[in-house]
């Protein structure tokens, strides 16, 4: 992964947010992780103070997105990030326990990239992790539209 | 309206009519007696008018009789003698007449006897006037009527017809009386029975309106009453199936937030395996490093089972044993969440009634389990089974689960004999999927159906759930499911559906 790209993880429950943090570091990817436990932080961050995302102009991000936020659910952040004209190119994985199809459908509906179970099992889990880790090195990301 | 009010009205109703008719009875009977005696007295005022008229009769015979003599007696015309032998002629009939007609009176027969002797008197005075005349000696008959003028026997006859007469005056004003008493009598009783009768009627009417009024009210009431049940049970069933729709995905939520904590323990229990690793090679190292070991070549390998000795050895024994538990107890939890999951998701699944050629749909389940069978050495047979209209996957779970089961659960060491039986009653087929095998208890007959719950050796894998969610599915299309058993004598499962299901109420709400 090019060196400027920012993963974004949201995500609400702080062992997930380790274990994945931890797999992702395992596969070699050493790119700046910023972590957020809840909606509301996210969305300051991703869309400054004004709302407009002009503070992420011409910068790389990824974001690892959960759908459970305690505050918001995942899929408005989505929505908001692919309505959004700085942010709609930056990759969206959302990594969830929810394997609903009626919500997988919606995600990709909006826009989103890649859509994974959190599987129970920690070897599948892990493999899983590493593996998106391994993607992450090779995913080309496009820097904010200017 | 009490049952016992009911039953007082209905017998008074039989009273009353009974009342009516023996009030008519009564007049009847009053009637006829009442008129009997009123022809009665009607006939016996006739009858004193009758003994009048003879009385009169009588006299006025006599009159002529005596005229006739004298006109004889003076003209000597044969005329004159025929007439009065006419007129005596008819007065001793009518003098035995009247005794007849009044033979019921005493004191009119000893009136007569005197009225008699005095006719008599007379008649012999004519007769002895005649034969004077008839011996030519006129002068002696003229002085026996002055004779008789003299004894006046004509008057005193007279005087005896009118005594009588006025007694037949007395009895016509008695009689009369009576009859009108008795006519009187018969319209009262007659009116009064009637206005009765009629009363009763009136009573009869009101009574059988009121009663009419009251059965109108109650078929008002039991039409009201039957709306208000079917609004509850409409109710009662939206209430329910909300109930259930909240269930579903309380059940949903739970399982799935469930799942979430449980990925952590999952996670980092597999960090503390991965942990337990480099402690106890730390732990060999150090070891081996205190007894001056030659030191084993142990970085190439990190994953070689550090070399351990003693009470390190059975720590790290310990350790795994209890990592072990924690990461099997993680596996069941999570296959049970999954399960509930997908028993939810299939309890939100809309059913998609369509024809089923039931026959072919068992034969593709059986063909697709014939290697499972052969391994059984189970024989399956099919018999012929009715066509249904019902949720095709649901039909194929039900049927795949039962005969999986069948399969499942043979007798060790017996062939299996598996067969798949139906037929149609009512309306809804039934179905019979029998085998030999190692058969149920009956105490655990309820126990299977229920959700993560088995019966008998537990030498099969599974998680109880095939009979749960068989028999929540055959709910669903409106049909019922039991089973008969024995334990070492086979099982018979019996699921009834409707032949023609429609996709209810419930289904359509989801």
């Amino acid at each position: 992964m090019s060196s400027p790209v920012t993963i974004i993880m949201i995500e609400d429950d702080e062992g997930h947010a380790r274990l994945i943090e931890r797999n992702i570091r395992r596969s070699g990817v050493n790119n700046a992780i910023v972590p957020f436990t809840n909606g509301t932080d996210a969305v300051n961050y991703l869309f400054g103070g004004d709302g407009s995302g002009i503070d992420h102009k011409g910068s790389a991000l990824l974001i690892l997105l959960d759908l459970n936020l305690p505050d918001m659910t995942g899929i408005d952040i989505l929505r908001r990030v692919k309505e959004n004209s700085y942010l709609k190119c930056a990759p969206v994985v959302v990594l969830t326990t929810t394997d609903d199809s009626q919500e997988i459908k919606r995600c990709y509906d909006l826009g989103a990239n890649v859509y994974i179970t959190k599987p129970v099992n920690y070897e599948s889990f892990a493999n899983a992790i590493r593996q998106l880790g391994l993607f992450f090195s090779v995913i080309q990301v496009p820097p904010a539209a200017t | 309206m009490t049952p016992d009010a009911t039953r007082r009205r209905a017998i008074g109703q039989i009273l009353l009519l009974a009342a009516g008719f023996l009030v008519l009875v009564a007049i009847s009977t009053a009637s006829v007696l009442l008129v009997n005696k009123a022809r009665k007295d009607s006939a016996l005022v006739v009858h004193t008018v009758e003994v009048e008229n003879r009385i009169n009769n009588l006299l006025l015979d006599i009159r002529r009789a005596e005229s006739a003599a004298r006109g004889y007696l003076l003209t000597r015309g044969p005329e004159f003698l025929k007439d009065h032998q006419s007129a005596i002629a008819t007065i001793i009939p009518g003098v035995n007449e009247l005794a007849q007609s009044i033979s019921d009176n005493p004191r009119q027969v000893d009136n007569l006897g005197r009225f008699r002797a005095a006719v008599e008197t007379r008649l012999e005075q004519f007769r002895q006037q005649m034969m004077l005349v008839a011996r030519n000696q006129p002068e002696s008959a003229v002085a026996l009527v002055q004779a008789a003028a003299a004894d006046n026997i004509g008057g005193s006859i007279r005087q005896l017809a009118a005594v009588m007469s006025t007694e037949e005056a007395r009895l016509f004003a008695l009689r009369t009386a009576d009859a009108d008493r008795s006519q009187q009598l018969a319209a009262i009783v007659t009116i009064a029975g009637s206005g009765l009768v009629i009363a009763l009627a009136g009573v009869s009417i009101f009574l059988v309106r009121r009663s009419a009024g009251a059965r109108d009210d109650a078929e008002a009431m039991l039409r009201d009453n039957n709306l208000n049940l079917e609004t509850t049970v409409d109710q009662r069933t939206a209430d329910l199936r909300e109930a259930n729709e909240e269930i579903q995905r309380f059940a949903y939520i739970v399982s799935h937030d469930l799942r979430s904590p449980l990925v952590n323990i999952m996670g980092f229990t597999s960090e503390l395996e991965e942990l337990r690793g480099d402690i106890f090679r730390r732990i060999a190292s150090l070891a081996r490093a205190g007894s001056s070991a030659p030191p084993a070549p142990d970085n190439a390998t990190d994953t070689a089972e550090p070399l351990l000795e003693g009470a390190d050895k059975q720590l790290s024994q310990d350790f795994s044993e209890a990592l072990g538990f924690i990461k099997s107890s993680i596996a069941k939890m999570d296959r049970l969440i999954t399960a509930i999951l997908n028993l939810t998701r299939e309890g939100r699944r809309e059913f998609q009634p369509v024809r089923i050629d039931t026959r072919e749909l068992v034969e593709t389940i059986v063909t697709t389990m014939a290697h499972q069978a052969a391994e059984a050495e189970a024989e399956i047979r099919i018999e012929p089974l009715p066509e249904i209209v019902s949720d095709r996957l649901s039909m194929e779970q039900i049927f795949s689960n039962l005969i999986d089961n069948a399969l499942k659960y043979l007798k060790p060491g017996v062939p299996g004999e598996i067969s798949v039986r139906g037929r149609t009653k009512l309306g809804f087929a039934i179905f019979e999927v029998t085998d030999n095998g190692r058969g149920i208890d009956p105490k655990d007959h309820q126990r299977i159906f229920d959700l993560f719950r088995r019966a008998g050796t537990q030498d099969r894998p599974g998680q109880g759930i095939g009979l749960a969610h068989v028999r929540a599915l055959v709910r669903r299309l409106g049909g019922t499911m039991s089973v008969s058993s024995e334990l070492n004598a086979g099982s018979t499962f019996t699921i009834t559906l409707p032949i023609r299901w429609a996709a209810s109420n419930r289904n359509r709400d989801s």
